[in-house]
């Protein structure tokens, strides 16, 4: 399977999917004109990808998002509950999600994300 | 052309309204992420908390992406270009609060939807806020617009006080909508 790639624009984040090394990596700003257009090749990239992944491997999704905006925090909802099926036909995932543990109100809106989700999941400090 | 004297009330006005970044005309995708950008610099510059800075930023791209996405959906309407060129947005402090004020022109047989839903809204605690966007978080999206509902309730969940909003009819096609946002 081929990996995936988008490079950060001002209102959309670095996008990487390695499925040689089972790493799904998203970093930026989020807040498109239009989330869903932005986001609908992610979502068939993962569906795909986790139709082929046998669950021996283990796979690390990092999440290191400054701002997200409504329509983009629904999508990465979606994106989430793709993991989140996953996980529970037993597949092997980890999500680290990274904030600026400082600002109170990103780590209430990680906390928020991920509060609902079984599968293994970390809230970390963001490097910049 | 603009006077001298005019030029001079303009900026007379800003100051004494504590308007540190304005903007009137069309709203684009780029426009916004240039004041957003720029509203960001100047809120670091001045050394601002940071939860402050995400939640003024935050009421910012929301409030003028909810403005954009109101024009897009009219873009097949007659009064496309009389609403597209109505909208203008204004952030600024005073007495230590700051504000996201921003004007827009709708067409009349929209302010009842708007009014129910902002009338809503402010009844609601911050408790009550955050289950009901979680709730429409979960519904499904607008595929052809991208736009989720949330935009509203956000604001209203970042700001720290109930959502200050007018509406004025201009006549029977068109009215004014404001809305400002305190944090």
């Amino acid at each position: 399977m081929k990996g995936f790639m988008i490079e950060s624009s001002k209102s959309t984040p670095e996008v990487t999917f390695d499925p040689d090394n089972h790493f799904i990596y998203i970093k930026g700003q989020s807040y498109p004109e239009n989330a869903y257009k932005f986001y609908e090749p992610l979502f068939q990239w993962v569906d795909h990808y986790f139709e082929e992944l046998k669950n021996e491997f283990n796979v690390t999704i990092n999440f290191e998002l400054s701002y997200i905006n409504t329509s983009s925090s629904k999508c990465l909802m979606m994106l989430l509950d793709k993991f989140e099926e996953a996980h529970c036909a037993g597949k092997s995932l980890t999500l680290n999600w990274y904030c600026d543990l400082e600002n109170e109100s990103e780590v209430e809106c990680a906390e928020e994300f991920l509060e609902d989700l079984t599968l293994p999941k970390y809230i970390l400090q963001r490097v910049d | 052309m603009m006077s001298n004297s005019n030029l001079f009330k303009i900026q007379s006005l800003l100051r004494e309204e504590g308007i540190h970044i304005s903007f009137s005309g069309r709203f684009t995708q780029s426009i916004i992420e240039e004041l957003g950008e720029a509203l960001k610099n100047y809120l670091e510059a001045e050394q601002r908390p940071k939860n402050n800075i995400f939640n003024i930023f935050s009421i910012f791209i929301e409030q003028t992406q909810n403005i954009r996405n109101y024009n897009v959906s009219k873009e097949n309407s007659q009064s496309y270009d009389k609403i597209a060129q109505s909208c203008i947005v204004t952030i600024g402090s005073l007495a230590e609060t700051n504000y996201i004020f921003s004007g827009n022109l709708i067409e009349t047989n929209d302010a009842r939807p708007l009014t129910d839903s902002l009338e809503h809204i402010n009844t609601l605690n911050k408790d009550e806020l955050k289950a009901l966007f979680k709730e429409k978080r979960k519904a499904a999206i607008n595929l052809e617009t991208g736009s989720a509902g949330l935009g509203l309730i956000d604001i209203a969940r970042k700001a720290s006080a109930p959502l200050d909003y007018s509406i004025t009819k201009i006549d029977d096609a068109f009215s004014y909508f404001t809305l400002k946002v305190l944090v």
